[in-house]
């Protein structure tokens, strides 16, 4: 019985020393799970950023940094470089000043990257540019507008004449299916707005397609008046007032055609403001949100997609196959989707699956 | 390390488990104050770039105004200004990486770093046209220059704004962490001031516990119980050494207390020895008495002798052998038996026959005898030796007839028996003495049955359990003496009366 009981006083003095034990094992457990919680707090704003390197650099320029368009051939662009271990960067929109493409390309040439893709035009000092970045050993692609007379090493952009050939259809095609036709005896009126000072090749191919589309295809009986309106792109917010202008004509056009995204946007919007729904059929360019809500909306007739994943791609392999090679394909063309009515819906669940 | 432990003093104890908790509150505030010093750390080194980049933004200025300086004076001071600038310049470009990373931050360095090196040289080359003399060519380069400044100043301005808002964000989590920090930092405190607050009562409470235990032993021990558990040492500290010097105080106490009862018993039972050996020896004395005189071998002796008379016809012989005879079976019968008084009065008759035989009829004896009081009990051989008194120190020595009156009557509940004579009395000195049975016969009397007053007054004493049981009156020298004895009677006997 004794030795039971030392037993049991020995037991408890165990218990003593194990409650201390345990006791300060939780302290110091507590204090490590602090110090841990506390490092993930810190090493959550310490964390690095991204520091993979990249063998080449580009730029890419584009007229209208913020339409989503150029935002697409950008991160097709992007997704293609970082695959050849390179990196784009789209220069519009870096700076607090809003530069134009002549001055981006200065601050590219003295950034000495090592490609430079923009949206160039015809202009001469968009040539001289290009030039004195190849001659400092940059290669050019243009992308969507071409600089021809230039020392660029590739051209990456749509086909106009099919660009053209396919609105001329659709115009034939709203002829057909509405009523546009029937109700008097003149010309349908097509209208199509251009840039006014794009000195751009491109835009007339396009138009002399839709001509000869128009001319080979319509019915005997079909008269087509053929109208380029120049729209003011020269100055802030001169697109949206020059459109404003057309509408506020007595006569008013059967068809509209736009040949970029900020230009349908705007026509859409003043076919709706007008009341003229139904009266004015557009064809659009470029598959916004905005744009495949009108089609869906039946306010836009159709609007030409252009592929510009592809497109953004194309640069990118020009440029690696010109830094590799010393010479690449001079013109690479994307590829073009109508959209209308009977399959937008397909278009727009697409849009809604990405990310 | 437990041994350690235990082995240290109460103070070493105690200090251990304050330096233990205080320790850990201590590495808790350190812990605290590194984090508190991390986190002012990253704040500070949130807008360090932004002041990089303002460092640049100024040498830029500096570049540019004393080349301006100097193309429209063209001091050699501004000349000395502008070469000290680009040095100034180059120094914060040179430290710009030169790298493409995921990070726009790097990339617009790298830009702002290869621009930079192209404005220097165009400025430098503007300068060297400048001395040069060559007006159209450091026309044109100062404006290409000056482009390429703006250029760079607008490229310095949008990257330090991007790191700016970028930094803010940082900022404002690293605010927010820096709460949750505090929340954190406060809490982690708490449990540990909780689980140091649970060390502590544990821990004072296992070492105040022993003290506690000794205590109530102690009580126990205080209040006169030996018989505790023997306490168990915990510790080798101040407590352990006391509950072990407790323990050794109790069984030192419970040794000596056996002791003490060991050698009390021994010493009672020497006593018991004593007082039988006294006892022994009494009866050693009576029976050596028993044996001077065997009164059955007497008596039969004597009623031999009585039959023997009487076969002789001598008839005065027969009757004083047989009172004779009768006497002597009385002491042998009624050694120590309880009698009536009748019985001990016909002893006193029988008594004062053999003596007037033997005397010759000196003594004179008168009875007044209350008859309804014979049957009241009384011890035996009482008035016998009383009367032997009487004849031996009161008639003997007297001239002249000698007397002796016995008388019983009743005075309330008792029963007085008086026996008187007349002869020399007794001084109050003696009476006293006899009384207090102090009072020593020098040597039995010839004659005496032996039984002296002070055994006759014990044993009345005992019989009647009370202290008055005779009085001795003399009211002077030949003037006599009176022996009276009060027997309380029982109730029985006075329902017999």
């Amino acid at each position: 019985m004794w030795k039971k009981r030392a037993e049991e006083k020995a037991g408890k003095r165990n218990n003593y020393t194990w409650y201390l034990v345990m006791t300060v094992l939780m302290i110091v457990i507590t204090m490590i799970a602090g110090v841990v919680v506390f490092s993930f707090y810190i090493n959550h704003f310490t964390k690095e950023q991204d520091t993979s390197q990249y063998n080449k650099y580009y730029v890419m320029i584009a007229g209208d940094g913020n339409a989503s368009l150029w935002q697409s051939v950008y991160e097709g662009a992007y997704e293609a470089a970082l695959e050849e271990n390179s990196y784009v960067d789209l220069l519009d929109g870096i700076f607090e000043k809003n530069y134009t493409r002549e001055d981006l390309m200065r601050i590219a040439i003295a950034s000495e990257v090592d490609g430079i893709i923009v949206a160039a035009d015809e202009s001469d000092g968009m040539t001289n540019l290009i030039n004195e970045a190849v001659e400092a050993g940059i290669p050019v692609v243009t992308l969507y507008g071409d600089n021809t007379h230039s020392a660029r090493c590739s051209f990456v952009g749509i086909g106009s004449y099919d660009l053209g050939r396919e609105y001329g259809r659709q115009v034939l095609e709203i002829v057909e299916k509405t009523d546009v036709a029937d109700e008097t005896e003149k010309p349908i009126e097509v209208m199509v707005l251009v840039n006014a000072n794009a000195m751009d090749s491109g835009q007339n191919i396009l138009c002399s397609a839709i001509q000869d589309t128009l001319e080979k295809e319509k019915p005997e009986s079909m008269e087509f008046e053929l109208s380029l309106v120049s729209i003011n792109d020269e100055n802030a917010f001169s697109v949206e007032e020059s459109i404003r202008d057309i509408f506020k004509e007595e006569e008013l056009p059967d068809i509209i055609i736009c040949l970029n995204e900020l230009n349908t946007t705007c026509v859409y919007q003043a076919v709706v403001d007008y009341n003229k729904v139904g009266q004015v059929n557009i064809l659009g360019y470029y598959d916004s949100d905005t744009i495949m809500k009108a089609i869906d909306r039946n306010v836009i007739y159709a609007t030409i997609a252009i592929d510009t994943m592809q497109m953004g791609r194309f640069c990118v392999e020009a440029l690696t196959e010109y830094n590799t090679y010393g010479n690449t394909s001079q013109y690479f063309t994307a590829d073009i989707a109508l959209i209308n009515k009977d399959n937008v819906a397909f278009y727009m669940e697409e849009e809604a699956d990405e990310p | 390390m437990n041994h350690k432990l235990r082995s240290l003093s109460l103070q070493g104890k105690i200090s251990s488990l304050y330096i233990l908790t205080n320790l850990l509150v201590f590495v808790v505030n350190i812990l605290l104050l590194l984090g508190i010093n991390r986190m002012s750390n990253e704040m500070e080194m949130v807008y360090r770039d932004n002041l990089h980049l303002n460092e640049l933004a100024q040498a830029l200025d500096n570049v540019q105004d004393s080349m301006t300086d100097y193309l429209n004076a063209k001091t050699s001071d501004s000349l000395e200004e502008y070469y000290r600038n680009e040095q100034e310049y180059l120094d914060l470009v040179y430290d710009l990486k030169d790298e493409v990373t995921g990070s726009s931050f790097d990339r617009m360095k790298r830009n702002i770093k290869h621009m930079s090196e192209q404005y220097l040289e165009i400025a430098d080359q503007t300068i060297e046209a400048k001395r040069g003399r060559n007006v159209e060519k450091y026309r044109i380069r100062y404006e290409n220059a000056t482009q390429l400044y703006d250029y760079i100043n607008t490229y310095v301005y949008s990257l330090n704004n991007e790191q700016f808002k970028s930094n803010s964000e940082n900022y404002n989590e690293l605010a927010q962490a820096f709460r949750k920090f505090e929340f954190l930092g406060m809490g982690v405190m708490c449990v540990v001031i909780i689980f140091n607050v649970c060390i502590i009562i544990k821990m004072v409470g296992a070492l105040i516990s022993p003290l506690k235990t000794l205590s109530k032993s102690a009580d126990e021990v205080a209040n006169g119980n030996l018989d505790i558990e023997v306490l168990e040492v915990q510790s080798e500290d101040e407590i352990g050494v006391v509950t072990s010097a407790f323990n050794q105080m109790v069984i030192s106490i419970r040794q000596y207390i056996e002791r003490i009862r060991h050698s009390m018993e021994v010493e009672r039972a020497m006593k018991e020895k004593e007082l039988m050996m006294e006892a022994h020896l009494k009866d050693a004395k009576l029976k050596y008495l028993q044996a001077q005189i065997n009164p059955h071998f007497l008596f039969n002796t004597l009623n031999a002798g009585a039959q023997l008379a009487m076969l002789e016809g001598a008839d005065r012989t027969y009757k004083y052998v047989q009172n004779m005879a009768e006497f002597f079976r009385y002491n042998v019968k009624k050694g120590d038996e309880i009698v009536s008084i009748r019985e001990e009065i016909e002893l006193v008759d029988n008594y004062i026959y053999i003596l007037n035989v033997r005397f010759s009829g000196d003594i004179h004896y008168e009875k007044k005898i209350d008859k309804s009081l014979l049957q009241v009990q009384m011890p035996s051989m009482i008035l016998q030796p009383i009367v032997e008194n009487c004849v031996n120190h009161g008639i003997r020595e007297m001239a002249g007839e000698g007397r002796i009156y016995l008388s019983v009557y009743r005075v309330d509940d008792m029963a007085c028996i008086s026996i008187r004579d007349n002869g020399v009395g007794m001084s109050q000195e003696t009476i006293d003495k006899v009384l207090s049975g102090t009072y020593r016969e020098e040597e039995l009397a010839a004659g005496s049955n032996g039984v002296g007053m002070d055994n006759v007054i014990g044993r009345l004493k005992l019989f009647t359990e009370s202290e008055d049981v005779m009085s001795i009156v003399s009211e002077g020298k030949d003037k006599g003496t009176e022996v009276i004895i009060y027997i309380q009677m029982k109730e029985r006997e006075e329902d017999d009366v």
